[in-house]
């Protein structure tokens, strides 16, 4: 009997399903519209045309991944519960107050984000524990009291609670929220101590109104989830993706929904670490380009992992796979200045209207109506031809713009690329000099609707000389989640300096820490009642030079905590200091800020399907034909190739196209391809670019 | 090869590109903990004639848009490749560098032999040596109490380091090593864009990239030329102060007429207050200095989002300021706190082109920043430790269209804050309170409200500082009939017999269980009151920034049992109609009492009569004639010449009287 592995991933236009065979790591895939409304009716209708199309059976499925960007678009969106915020009395205005940055300080109308939780419904608690961890005044039950009545009238349907170091001691939160579950009984209640435990009151405190803000919606939607996957005969595992990368059961994701704000792009990052470690390529740029966006992470072995993450104007302190968008997406719209210079972007036509060329009334020219223009999109296979593009509305769109640069539509279009690929330039650049990361031995790995069409332009403008697109760009995110482990990250705030001279107490206390949260760990992980190939529980600590406020996160083994007189820590420190900004300071007393704690049920990896040598490799065999291309001020003659059928061991040049059901692979003139045995295409730049 | 204008545009992303890595570069690298959280460095590329052609939109400082940095490379001889040069003299760059900390490098990009541009860059140094740790005492009353003063000059010579002068900079500060650090990592980030430039220049050549470079400053000039000239011509004037308390007790005027004339600007400071002798002085050698032209980049960038940002766009600027004034003072004056003189050029200069485009521009906001620190004697090392607690700014002004933003405001608004738990964790102290205001400026457009930090003192001997304090007596101007802000102010043990109100912080002793409660400025309002939507009016009441009563007798809005009475409010707005207020500026109380004693005539006249004085010894004559007229109200009621007859008399008494005690000694 086949077994098969299941990945879906609900985006706001298309739900990807990804359908692996783990006996000959075949992937199918499967694009459905997205049903905003009742997000999991698509995912229902799209198994059932799955067990149809492909004739699998539900029992045949053995893992079920299921990623959504549901909790993230409430937040954005600010359509989850009314919410209450419970604080410590003199801080009612965490949330107003922030890190008081200004967003764009060049604009007098700027605006800060408005907080989730109106000031009308912060609560000012009497309570107090000291830095220490001591509990100096209780909570005053009146007040809760209080509260709840006033929460009561006032209609609220979630409840957040940040306490001034609860992070070191949760006894007044736990307290405030036994009073709360009696009088106000069944109302979603989200300490901070418990979401994530970690010193700096704004964030920790954002984290729990997020997830108190969300939280019902998410709990309601992951059970109707699970029960209609079950009453589809489906008896796996019903996971969710994460912002960190890994997953966890859909009952947990009910519990802790924030979670799962960053896990889109995640899943995708880590689809691309998964193509990247089948070939040995340790250092990758993802460049993820869809429809109103292009994003960017860095792969260096593992994904790089930010704690500096934003959901819509909001940070999120939780570890999250470090993406970053760069700009245009093949929606955004160009237009010009009234000086006559060519602009692209921020605008996007989103899915609705869409391009120009998809005739649902965009009139303005995007990104996409240039691909078509140029040649570079064939009309007829866009998609799968899913969408029917009409090309000369895409002329008309660009000729409107070309009128004002005194150019010709294929000037104009090419203009367009031109100028939003020197505006990925202009963010990604100082991107990369941000992460210390110098980019010469870099490949860039693109997927998306439109990376693999736009990514050997970005890579030649940066000067990146290796492109990698992998089989199914377009489903990456459901693919990726299909090779995910299971991962949960843990905290502890210690706060504790170390001086110059030994002092093993330091140590002491972050091994007695780090030790306690390996034993949360394992026994989460014993929790899943899964089997796991390896389980593991990895360490860290947040550490900076006494008195700066930035800190590093830096990895921890037993062996440099065995060494009590932190000699070793410390010269580790120095290592991954000087590593990240260029020297060290040897003398400086440390100041040790968090433990932390990674714990990972290994899953079992699917095999990646082996692409046949078909054929005898050569040239043309995949061939649907040739096609005028504009690019670079001229016309190429370009060999069109159907990705489907092109063999291992395929080698061509640029000017070429690869065309396939979910995007379309532009390759210019200067680089070479060849076809690996997974049927990546492996783009190198032949000479200097 | 594309379109010029398409060029135009590519060429300008690389560039920002280019110029936003070397600010990664410099925040990597950088050693100082000050640079790395303040973000007080810059970068830029610059034209062989010194003027910014690609500026950073997302890291460093971002106020040095206008540099001109044609006066330093004079300085220099010969340039040629691999030279590095370095400054942070107000003199000989007349103005670039505006106080001695920022430490600013410079190289000359040669390709093909040809000079194309320079790239720049600047870091914050905390200490230069000087009367002070940090170099900056804001009563430092010459240059040479701020420290090193370092002419432009080779830091590196066609490739190589020169080490005497390195050895001599660095003999003359406090901390030397990190200084060398910072200086390593600006020239790092010269190097990146020597080879990114070198790169673009390989791509497009160099003639594409000369005449692009010329034509963004083209570009620039043009949209900014194009935005002014939607401003209606004429002239505007306006003024506003700083209160430098702890050397005069009159307010310093800052003075500006702007004249506006078919797309082109002349901000004339005319009437502006003498020099200080203090370091609140703004060195601009009489040039369109970049804090002078702060407003109006700012002004241009927000009427156009997409505005390129180069040094283009102040081309239409022109400026008058005269000799021996607050903001062009004589050379070799201090200067080290001219950050909030700078602040309020800007509201001064912001007020007058209001008049001309009151829909596009914020009443004042609190138009300050003050960094409280804290120290204490560390009983373990003897030493003194330093804690910031918090960086206090107060509140924007209410804008044309929305409320101000509560807490924070456009000077100083890429600041951060400290967590209170962190604050608790370092420093010796229990944070009691740290919210905003309960209230905010009235005004069809509400004002932001100002923010309250309150904490209580553990530790024996400790000593609090907070430098940049201001619109503690005169505050935050009111537009168009609305309310003008909230003043700052500092209480020490609030609410028990020992209450007292210090005022600014200069140096505040404290005692075991001391409590202080600082509260900074709240922003002005925007429009009648009587014109703000009603249910905004509500949702300011529940969230606790009006009462039911201010509701009722400033906003005309009556509200019962959480809703608002729609007839209640028209009943009462038509009566409170009856009292309409149409004021252009709202300054409040303290500026009308102010200006009664010493009104604007008279504060011109003396302005103009001093200018025949040695710039050093205005302040003092000022002083002198402010305190006689304000005593002599008769004086005031004289016809205008009858007072400048007096004033002279005056004027000449007191040199006498200066000259003869000179003789005697």
């Amino acid at each position: 009997m086949p077994s098969y592995r299941m990945g879906i991933d609900i985006g706001g236009t298309f739900t990807d399903f990804s359908l692996l065979e783990e006996g000959t790591g075949r992937i199918r895939v499967l694009k459905t519209p997205s049903n905003p409304a009742e997000p999991e009716k698509a995912v229902f209708d799209g198994i059932s045309r799955i067990f149809s199309e492909y004739a699998v059976r539900p029992d045949e499925i053995r893992y079920f991944i299921h990623g959504t960007t549901l909790a993230v678009n409430t937040v954005i969106q600010r359509s989850g519960a009314k919410t209450a915020f419970l604080v410590t009395k003199g801080f009612r205005d965490i949330l107003n107050i922030g890190r008081h940055r200004i967003p764009d300080v060049f604009n007098f109308f700027t605006e800060l984000p408005r907080p989730l939780v109106p000031r009308s419904l912060v609560f000012e608690i009497p309570e107090r524990c000291s830095a220490t961890g001591r509990i100096v005044r209780p909570v005053d039950r009146e007040a809760v009291r209080a509260a709840a009545a006033d929460m009561l009238a006032k209609g609220v349907q979630a409840i957040a609670v940040c306490f001034l170091h609860s992070y070191r001691n949760d006894e007044n939160e736990q307290a405030a929220r036994a009073l709360l579950e009696a009088d106000v009984p069944g109302l979603y209640v989200s300490l901070s101590s418990e979401i994530w435990p970690q010193m700096r009151e704004y964030e920790r405190g954002l984290v729990a109104v997020m997830n108190a803000h969300v939280g019902q919606k998410m709990k309601t939607y992951f059970s109707g989830l699970a029960k209609g996957v079950r009453g589809l005969g489906i008896g796996a595992h019903i996971l969710s993706t994460k912002s960190n990368g890994g997953v966890m059961h859909v009952h947990e994701a009910g519990e802790r929904p924030v979670d799962t704000l960053l896990s889109g792009p995640a899943a995708g990052v880590i689809g691309a670490s998964f193509v990247g470690a089948a070939i040995g390529l340790r250092n990758l740029v993802t460049f993820d380009m869809g429809g109103t966006s292009a994003d960017v992470a860095v792969i260096e072995g593992e994904p790089r992992y930010s704690t500096e993450n934003t959901v819509g104007d909001f940070p999120v302190i939780m570890p999250a796979i470090d993406v970053t968008s760069i700009g245009a997406g093949g929606g955004s719209i160009a237009w010009t200045d009234s000086n006559g210079v060519l602009k692209v972007g921020p605008m996007s036509a989103g899915a609705k209207p869409g391009p120009a060329c998809y005739g649902l009334g965009g009139i303005q020219a995007t990104v996409t109506d240039a691909y078509v223009c140029l040649g570079i999109v064939d009309p007829k296979r866009f998609l799968g031809g899913a969408i029917d593009i009409k090309p000369e509305l895409a002329e008309k769109s660009v000729a409107a713009i070309g009128k004002i640069l005194g150019l010709d539509a294929l000037e104009s279009s090419e203009s367009i690329l031109r100028v939003a690929t020197s505006q990925m330039y202009a963010a990604l650049v100082p991107l990369l000099a941000r992460k210390g990361i110098s980019y010469d031995d870099f490949a860039l790995l693109p997927f998306g609707g439109a990376g693999p069409t736009h990514g050997f332009l970005l890579a030649r403008e940066v000067g990146i000389r290796r492109v990698v697109v992998p089989l199914h760009p377009g489903v990456l995110c459901a693919a990726g989640s299909l090779a995910a482990d299971i991962r949960r990250d843990f905290i502890r705030t210690i706060h504790t300096t170390m001086q110059s001279d030994t002092e093993s107490s330091v140590v002491t206390t972050m091994r007695n820490g780090l030790e306690a949260l390996s034993r949360e760990g394992r026994a989460w992980l014993d929790l899943q009642g899964m089997e796991f190939l390896d389980q593991r529980v990895s360490w860290s600590a947040d550490i900076r030079y006494l008195g700066q406020s930035f800190d590093l996160t830096v990895s921890l083994d037993a062996g440099v905590l065995a060494d009590a007189t932190g000699a070793v820590l410390r010269r580790r420190f120095n290592e991954v200091y000087e590593q990240v900004y260029g020297y060290k300071d040897e003398a400086a007393p440390l100041e040790i800020l968090d433990v932390r704690a990674t714990a990972v049920g290994v899953t079992l990896k699917p095999k990646i399907e082996s692409v046949a040598m078909r054929g005898d490799g050569k040239r043309g065999e995949a061939t649907p034909g040739r096609r005028r291309v504009f690019l670079d001020g001229r016309y190429w003659d370009a060999q069109v190739y159907d990705r489907d059928a092109l063999p291992s061991g395929a080698r061509f040049k640029g000017p070429a196209i690869v065309e396939q059901y979910d995007t379309t692979t532009l390759i210019p003139h200067g680089f070479a391809v060849t076809v690996d045995r997974f049927g990546n295409l492996i783009g190198e730049a032949q000479d200097a670019i | 090869m594309p379109s010029e204008k398409v060029l135009l545009e590519i060429l300008n992303n690389r560039f920002t590109g280019i110029v936003e890595e070397m600010g990664y570069v410099i925040h990597r690298a950088s050693f100082t903990v000050f640079v790395k959280e303040t973000w007080d460095f810059d970068s830029a590329l610059l034209t062989p004639e010194g003027e910014v052609f690609c500026y950073p939109r997302n890291i460093g400082v971002t106020n040095m848009l206008g540099i001109d940095m044609g006066p330093a490379v004079r300085c220099i001889d010969h340039l040629e490749p691999g030279d590095v040069i370095v400054t942070n003299d107000p003199h000989t760059t007349r103005g670039m560098c505006t106080h001695l900390p920022d430490i600013m490098l410079f190289k000359p990009l040669f390709f093909g032999g040809k000079l194309v541009c320079f790239a720049w860059c600047f870091v914050h140094s905390s200490d230069v040596g000087g009367l002070v740790p940090g170099s900056i005492a804001p009563t430092a009353y010459d240059r040479y109490q701020e420290g090193l003063t370092i002419p432009p000059t080779k830091l590196v010579k066609a490739g190589k380091l020169n080490d005497e002068l390195l050895r001599i900079i660095l003999a003359n500060c406090r901390i030397p090593e990190q200084n060398w650090g910072d200086m390593k990592a600006l020239l790092a980030a010269l190097n990146i864009a020597e080879r990114r430039i070198g790169q673009v220049v390989a791509q497009y050549g160099a003639e594409s990239v000369e005449s692009g470079i010329r034509g963004l400053m083209n570009y620039g000039e043009h949209r900014a030329r194009e935005i002014l000239r939607g401003i209606p011509d004429g002239e505007y004037r306006f003024a506003d102060y700083i209160e430098v308390d702890f050397v005069t007790k009159y307010f310093v005027r800052i003075n500006v007429r702007v004249v506006v004339e078919q797309g082109n600007l002349l901000l004339d400071f005319t009437g502006t207050d003498t020099q200080m002798r203090a370091a609140m002085n703004l060195p601009t050698y009489g040039r369109p200095n970049q804090w002078v032209v702060l407003g109006i980049v700012n002004f241009l960038r927000t009427s156009d989002r997409a505005l390129p940002v180069n040094r283009g766009i102040l081309r239409s600027v022109k400026v008058h300021i005269p000799e021996g004034t607050l903001l062009n003072p004589a050379p070799f004056v201090a200067t080290g706190v001219r950050h909030t003189t700078g602040y309020r050029v800007s509201d001064a200069v912001l007020g007058a082109l209001s008049q001309a485009a009151p829909e596009r521009i914020p009443a004042a906001g609190a138009g300050q920043v003050a960094i409280v620190l804290y120290s204490h004697l560390d009983s373990r090392t003897g030493g003194y430790s330093v804690n910031v607690l918090q960086p206090m700014q107060g509140g924007c002004g209410g804008r044309p269209t929305k409320d101000g933003i509560d807490g924070v405001n456009f000077s100083a608004g890429s600041l951060r804050n400290v967590p209170t738990e962190s604050i608790e964790l370092e420093a010796p102290i229990v944070v009691n309170r740290y919210m905003l205001a309960d209230k905010a400026a009235a005004g069809r457009y509400r004002g932001g409200s100002g923010v309250i930090f309150e904490f209580q003192s553990l530790a024996p001997n400790a000593i609090v500082t907070a430098r940049g304090m201001d619109r503690f007596k005169l505050r935050p101007y009111g537009r168009k009939g609305a309310h003008p802000g909230s003043l700052g102010e500092t209480l020490v043990n609030p609410g028990t017999a020992q209450e007292t109100n210090i005022g600014k912080i200069d140096i505040l002793k404290l005692n075991p269980g001391d409590v202080v409660r600082i509260t900074a400025p709240g922003g002005a309002g925007y429009g009648d009151p009587l014109d703000r939507d009603p249910a905004m009016v509500l949702t300011d009441i529940e969230n606790g920034f009006v009462s039911e009563v201010e509701a009722a007798d400033v906003y005309g809005v009556s509200v019962a049992n959480g809703r608002v009475d729609a007839a209640a409010t028209k009943v009462l707005r038509e009566r409170l109609t009856n009292h309409p207020s149409t004021e252009e500026f709202v300054f409040g109380p303290e500026r009308m009492e102010y200006e009664t004693r010493l009104p604007h005539a008279i504060q011109d006249l003396v302005a103009e009569l001093l200018a025949a004085y040695p710039a050093a010894t205005r302040q003092f004559l000022r002083d002198r004639l402010y305190a006689r007229i304000e005593a002599d109200a008769k004086l005031r009621s004289q016809p205008a010449a009858e007072i400048r007859r007096g004033l002279f008399a005056l004027l000449e008494e007191a040199m006498a009287q200066g000259k003869s005690a000179m003789a005697a000694e």
